[in-house]
């Protein structure tokens, strides 16, 4: 009696979140639709009816220099000649691959850029002293994980053991002045897309090594589409009045990690980071 | 005066015990018939401050104390130790430098969790700097020379209480202000068991026996955080002070 009542909840609720033509062509027409549309994969369904997109998976990109992989090519020993590398800019809106920063802006981030190799405490990378990356930088790292607990979408990185708690309920946001190093998520599948609305940003972490940077008014509209069991399109619209002249685009591709196992390890950051962060802090300019 | 606050309390775990619901009623379950969990909870009391009995002094507030017998059967080496911590506790706290603090401690810190439930794993994401505890349904604990802050944890169900035995911590977290301590030998054992849909009650027992001559316990109800948009925010302990030093964009 009780496993049939469940059994009907469970078919009640996959029925009700099974992907409606209609849903289907307004994501279509959204202006920031992914190369492949979602309708060829259909994951598997969680007991609460999301489609089931957990595991471990791996950024396919680069969080040395977003704006030029090239770049990343001559810092790092990641060959040029490795297909998932290649390619000038995780940014395909505008296409020139470029951040549309407004003019101060472009200036800021130029001078991180030309002092990141060997950098005094104002131009080094947030994420090098440990704190949290931020969204969207958080997937563009290393190995992280999804999980999906009944009414969320969680992800956790090994790196500095972030986690990010996506509600699928529809609340609205945290009130404005908030900040947050995570942001504030509220997200909801839209038939086998995970859409999630960003807000609540601080100021604080960049996008890349380089100093490509936002503001506290930066907002991020993300869609995550599984094109197969082991592929994730991940799209990111990053709109921020304060700092860039018009919305911009970054795509990354998220590859199913099988090599990894079944659990993420510890890894205290700024416990073992301290005394660098202290001699670099006590010792400006060096 | 005493008496009268024991009294109160007694009074208290005996209208909590009076309104414990028979096994079945009232508790939330998951679709495994499991007692739900899930949802954002915060222990209420100044355990953080001391784990056992304590006067208000300036910043610190009074507190019964959560030591089952309100002692801490040390050793007496690690006794002097204790005595040696407490007068050091303003800089040695490892909370002075936003460490992960540990099992039991990040419990009682006097910040919200949220805990996520799934039949082979529940997650814990606390607020104090983003600590995230991962309870594994399955598989053992790793080798011994693994030693985590927050340890290793692997849970099961006795009725309706989780039980969670952590190890393969390090030695480098304090169970309070007050320089309580312990060695990497140390082993908690967790039972978090509800006794209403907003109400669970957390014990932890304490093994160490490099620094324990047995083994101790304590106990304490966590609340449901039942605040309108209720969600957990961030207190980014390490970076407070240091935003300064680095690029940001005009405000």
């Amino acid at each position: 009696m009780k496993q049939s009542v469940r059994w009907s909840i469970v078919l009640a609720v996959v029925v009700a979140l099974a992907p409606s033509p209609r849903a289907i062509g307004a994501a279509d027409q959204g202006a920031q639709r992914p190369a492949a549309p979602a309708g060829g994969y259909a994951p598997a369904r969680t007991p609460d009816g999301q489609p089931d997109i957990q595991g471990f998976w791996n950024p396919i990109g680069t969080f040395y220099n977003i704006q030029d992989l090239e770049f990343q090519a001559l810092y790092q020993n990641f060959g040029r000649s490795d297909p998932a590398r290649r390619g000038k800019s995780l940014i395909i809106d505008p296409p020139d691959g470029k951040i549309p920063y407004q003019p101060w802006a472009l200036e800021k981030s130029n001078e991180v850029l030309q002092h990141h190799a060997d950098p005094t405490p104002q131009y080094l990378d947030s994420n090098a002293r440990c704190f949290m990356q931020g969204v969207p930088r958080h997937l563009n790292n290393r190995e992280f994980e999804i999980f999906q607990p009944p009414g969320y979408v969680v992800v956790f990185n090994m790196a500095h053991h972030t986690y990010r708690a996506i509600p699928l309920n529809g609340g609205p946001h945290i009130p404005e002045p908030i900040k947050l190093w995570m942001g504030d998520s509220r997200g909801r599948w839209d038939g086998n897309t995970l859409v999630v609305d960003v807000t609540n940003n601080n100021d604080q972490p960049w996008f890349d090594v380089v100093g490509s940077f936002h503001s506290d008014a930066m907002r991020v509209a993300e869609r995550f589409v599984p094109i197969t069991a082991d592929t994730i399109e991940y799209t990111s619209v990053i709109t921020d009045p304060k700092v860039y002249t018009r919305p911009w685009t970054m795509k990354l591709t998220f590859q199913r990690n099988k090599d990894y196992g079944s659990e993420l390890y510890e890894e205290a950051c700024f416990e073992g980071n301290e005394r660098t962060l202290e001699l670099m802090l006590t010792h400006p300019g060096r | 005066m005493t008496t009268r606050l024991i009294g109160i309390f007694v009074s208290a775990v005996a209208i909590a015990a009076l309104a414990t619901p028979a096994a079945g009623q009232a508790l939330p379950r998951t679709a495994d018939g499991k007692p739900d969990l899930s949802g954002i909870w915060q222990a209420v009391n100044t355990a953080n401050w001391n784990i056992l009995a304590h006067t208000a002094e300036k910043d610190v507030p009074a507190g019964l104390g959560v030591v089952e017998g309100n002692e801490i059967p040390y050793q007496p080496p690690a006794a002097a130790k204790q005595k040696e911590n407490f007068a050091n506790r303003a800089t040695a706290d490892p909370e002075s430098k936003c460490y992960l603090p540990g099992v039991p401690r990040i419990t009682y810190m006097p910040y919200p969790f949220q805990i996520f439930q799934t039949p082979g794993h529940i997650a814990i994401t606390y607020e104090y700097v983003h600590a995230v505890r991962r309870i594994f349904m399955a598989g053992s604990h790793p080798d011994d020379d693994v030693e985590w802050y927050m340890g290793d944890s692997r849970g099961h169900w006795e009725g309706d209480t989780l039980v969670v035995d952590v190890k393969n911590f390090n030695d480098q977290t304090w169970f309070d202000r007050s320089g309580n301590f312990h060695s990497e030998a140390l082993h908690v054992i967790e039972r978090y068991t509800p006794v209403s849909a907003n109400n669970i009650n957390y014990e932890a027992t304490i093994e160490d026996p490099k620094v324990f001559t047995r083994p101790w316990k304590m106990s304490m109800p966590l609340y449901r955080r039942l605040d309108k948009g209720m969600r957990i925010l961030e207190n980014e302990c390490y970076a407070f002070g240091l935003e300064h030093t680095w690029l940001k964009p005009p405000q």
